[in-house]
């Protein structure tokens, strides 16, 4: 979606510190020149098919459809991307854009750690220096991930200022930037942050929208009647939705996260039910989650990467003039979705995309019987192995793990230095 | 002619250089922030830089960054804070305040009602890094009615075309970033890819900037010894101390802050 100088009516722009002016600008030209050269396009394809797998499936749901009794059911699969989730799309695009504008470094923030690994897989093919900002809380969250990054290569810096989620990691990753900006790229994991992030992101996103209008003519002889995608950030969603936005009878729905309640600091939804405020942070314009000062408020959701607590500009806006509906999903809901997939159609979902499911399954059954419906599987659920376990209190993980500790090496100490 | 920079001019016929210290508003507490403005004032400072807390303070370093959130544990309050400031200039009339903050709470608080009310208190000058003059259109023409001045920052990296025009609008005066990084001393400093913007030394980065400039110069960000100061000396009109006053301070309190003033400015 093009947005006017970098807005998406009131929201979007770009609001950085000084420092940050040059590099900025540095990216957007590079941006601009770059969509627009048919060598990086095909690079770009190449990558997104050679490395990541792309085109990704859309899969029918029989079971499903059978068991909600109303609307076809279909997913689609970017669970399916290497990496395991839709993240990917957006750092291959932005690393070939590093290598484009010659720098050696890429900084990140990440929530779950989906994005964070994305980036490691992708510094580690380019060889780029890496190094992730991730909330201290998130990392206990999310441990399996920050291995793995920390196995490519990566460095990951635990961040413990302020509520030490996502929000956090962000501030410190603007603050390497600004310090490291002529030699590092702030490679940012989702369609927000300063001009022209939000309309980069939700560019190499898009492939996911692109290919499912493709899919579903030939699959069902017609564009999907509704699209489903969870909101934390927001690029899944915009890759899902933007290349629908002109096709008027394509209904889209954002499913953003109920958390335990709707009191502040138990969810994170800014977008519906008058929960979120315009306010201007972290470099750009969005509905917020605050006090009535302007301070930023904590979040919470069962999913890590959907506890942000502002917004894609591009969501915001599209939730404001009514071309998207937004709603939300409770943590229960979420794991008796997650669940549901499970049982009934062999598909093991990430947290974050289950709140996508939790959103259509409550429709699904008052839907007429041919009308389709497709759902962003943003990505796969191995990594929540640990919280789902705790959620549907599975009896033996406790002994699985006690006895794994009794079994573990305790001579670690090279290990740590290793991995410092 | 701006208020702020006819003060700055007539300081500087009696001083080399000014002092602007920083103060970060509620911490540790509100109390304790007031007492140690005061403290300040009552030391001779020329000016108090006041930071209002905000809870993602992303161009700070570590020092403030840490402070701003322990204060943000009491509910801080904009207006509040204003009056208290107001006393303060009130009490002390060769010194000014100037208001710190980020553009959130400020937005919140309302940009032509800010304006309206730091004037009313005799705060003349307002300095917001996330607020980049393409957007500031009615907060510059707010500041303009109520003869206050937005403070505009200026890097080593600034594009010289943007530098000059940044100079030229620049009243009261410019805040010129002595290097790149968040404010204080970095964690991310001294690492390989730190920034190699050192090609300009800090003379030729501040002459460039005189050249555009008709407003009084402010230098800050990284500044901690004598020498320093000493280098800013005809080239600058003030000096500003942020992050390692604010490291003084948790070291040794009022006390130790004041010492460093005094072996910085004396």
């Amino acid at each position: 979606m093009q947005s006017e100088n970098g807005f998406y009516g009131q929201y979007g722009g770009s609001y950085i510190p000084e420092i940050l002016y040059s590099s900025q600008q540095q990216i957007l030209h590079a941006f601009e020149e770059a969509k627009n050269d048919p060598e990086f396009l095909a690079e770009l394809n190449k990558q997104w098919q050679q490395f990541s797998g792309r085109p990704t499936p859309l899969t029918f749901c029989a079971n499903l459809t059978e068991y909600f009794g109303g609307a076809q059911i279909y997913l689609k699969r970017e669970d399916l991307n290497h990496s395991g989730a839709h993240k990917m799309n957006n750092v291959i695009g932005q690393g070939l854009l590093v290598k484009r504008m010659g720098k050696k470094r890429v900084i990140a923030e990440t929530g779950a750690g989906q994005h964070g690994i994305a980036t490691a897989l992708v510094a580690a093919r380019l060889g780029l220096e890496c190094t992730i900002y991730m909330g201290a809380k998130d990392i206990e969250r999310q441990y399996p991930n920050v291995f793995w990054m920390k196995q490519l290569g990566a460095t990951v810096v635990p961040v413990t200022t302020g509520a030490q989620t996502l929000r956090d990691a962000l501030d410190e990753a603007l603050r390497d930037w600004s310090s490291s900006h002529e030699e590092s790229h702030y490679l940012i994991g989702t369609s927000c942050g300063c001009a022209p992030f939000p309309e980069m992101v939700a560019y190499f996103q898009s492939v996911i929208g692109n290919e499912v209008r493709e899919q579903s003519v030939a699959q069902f002889g017609q564009f999907p009647d509704r699209l489903y995608a969870c909101v934390g950030g927001g690029s899944n969603a915009c890759g899902l939705f933007l290349p629908f936005l002109d096709d008027k009878e394509v209904e889209m729905v954002g499913v953003e996260a109920g958390g335990k309640g709707l009191e502040l600091g138990e969810h994170s939804i800014r977008l519906s039910h008058n929960l979120g405020q315009p306010g201007i942070a972290q470099g750009f314009a969005t509905m917020f989650l605050q006090d009535s000062a302007g301070q930023l408020q904590e979040t919470h959701s069962i999913a890590a990467g959907l506890d942000y607590v502002g917004v894609s500009p591009i969501i915001a806006h599209l939730a404001e003039i009514g071309r998207i509906k937004m709603t939300y999903a409770m943590d229960d809901e979420v794991i008796a979705a997650c669940t549901l997939l499970l049982k009934k159609e062999g598909i093991i979902p990430a947290l974050e995309s289950s709140h996508a499911l939790a959103g259509a399954f409550k429709d699904a059954p008052n839907l007429p019987k041919d009308s389709k419906i497709v759902i962003n599987l943003s990505g796969r659920g191995d990594k929540d192995i640990f919280n789902v376990a705790k959620a549907v209190q599975d009896e033996t993980f406790p002994q699985f793990l006690t006895d794994y500790l009794a079994s573990y090496p305790t001579n670690h100490a090279d290990h740590k230095e290793q991995n410092a | 002619m701006s208020q702020l920079a006819t003060f700055i001019e007539e300081k500087r016929q009696q001083k080399p250089i000014l002092s602007m210290t920083h103060v970060v508003y509620g911490y540790p507490s509100v109390e304790e922030s007031l007492s140690w403005m005061e403290r300040l004032m009552q030391e001779g400072v020329d000016f108090i830089e006041v930071q209002f807390p905000f809870s993602d303070p992303v161009a700070d370093g570590p020092s403030i960054v840490a402070a701003c959130h322990k204060a943000l544990e009491q509910k801080l309050d904009v207006e509040t804070c204003l009056s208290q400031l107001g006393k303060i200039a009130k009490n002390f009339p060769d010194s000014r305040i100037v208001l710190m903050s980020y553009l959130n709470p400020m937005y919140r608080f309302g940009l032509d009602k800010l304006a309206k009310r730091a004037a009313e208190e005799n705060i003349l000058g307002l300095i917001l890094p996330d607020l980049p003059i393409e957007q500031a259109a009615t907060y510059q023409a707010a500041c303009k009615a109520n003869n206050i001045d937005p403070v505009w920052l200026v890097t080593p990296v600034t594009p010289p075309d943007r530098l000059a025009m940044l100079a030229g609008q620049a009243s009261g005066f410019l805040y010129c970033v002595a290097r790149s990084g968040v404010t204080g001393h970095s964690v991310h400093e001294n690492k390989s890819h730190e920034g190699k913007a050192k090609q300009t030394s800090l003379d030729d980065y501040l002459a460039q900037i005189k050249q555009h400039a008709s407003a009084p110069m402010g230098v800050g960000f990284g500044l901690r010894e004598r020498a320093q100061i000493e280098q800013l000396i005809g080239k600058a009109d003030i000096a500003i101390l942020g992050s390692a006053l604010l490291d003084a301070y948790n070291k040794g309190g009022q006390e130790a802050g004041i010492k460093l003033i005094k072996d910085l400015f004396h």
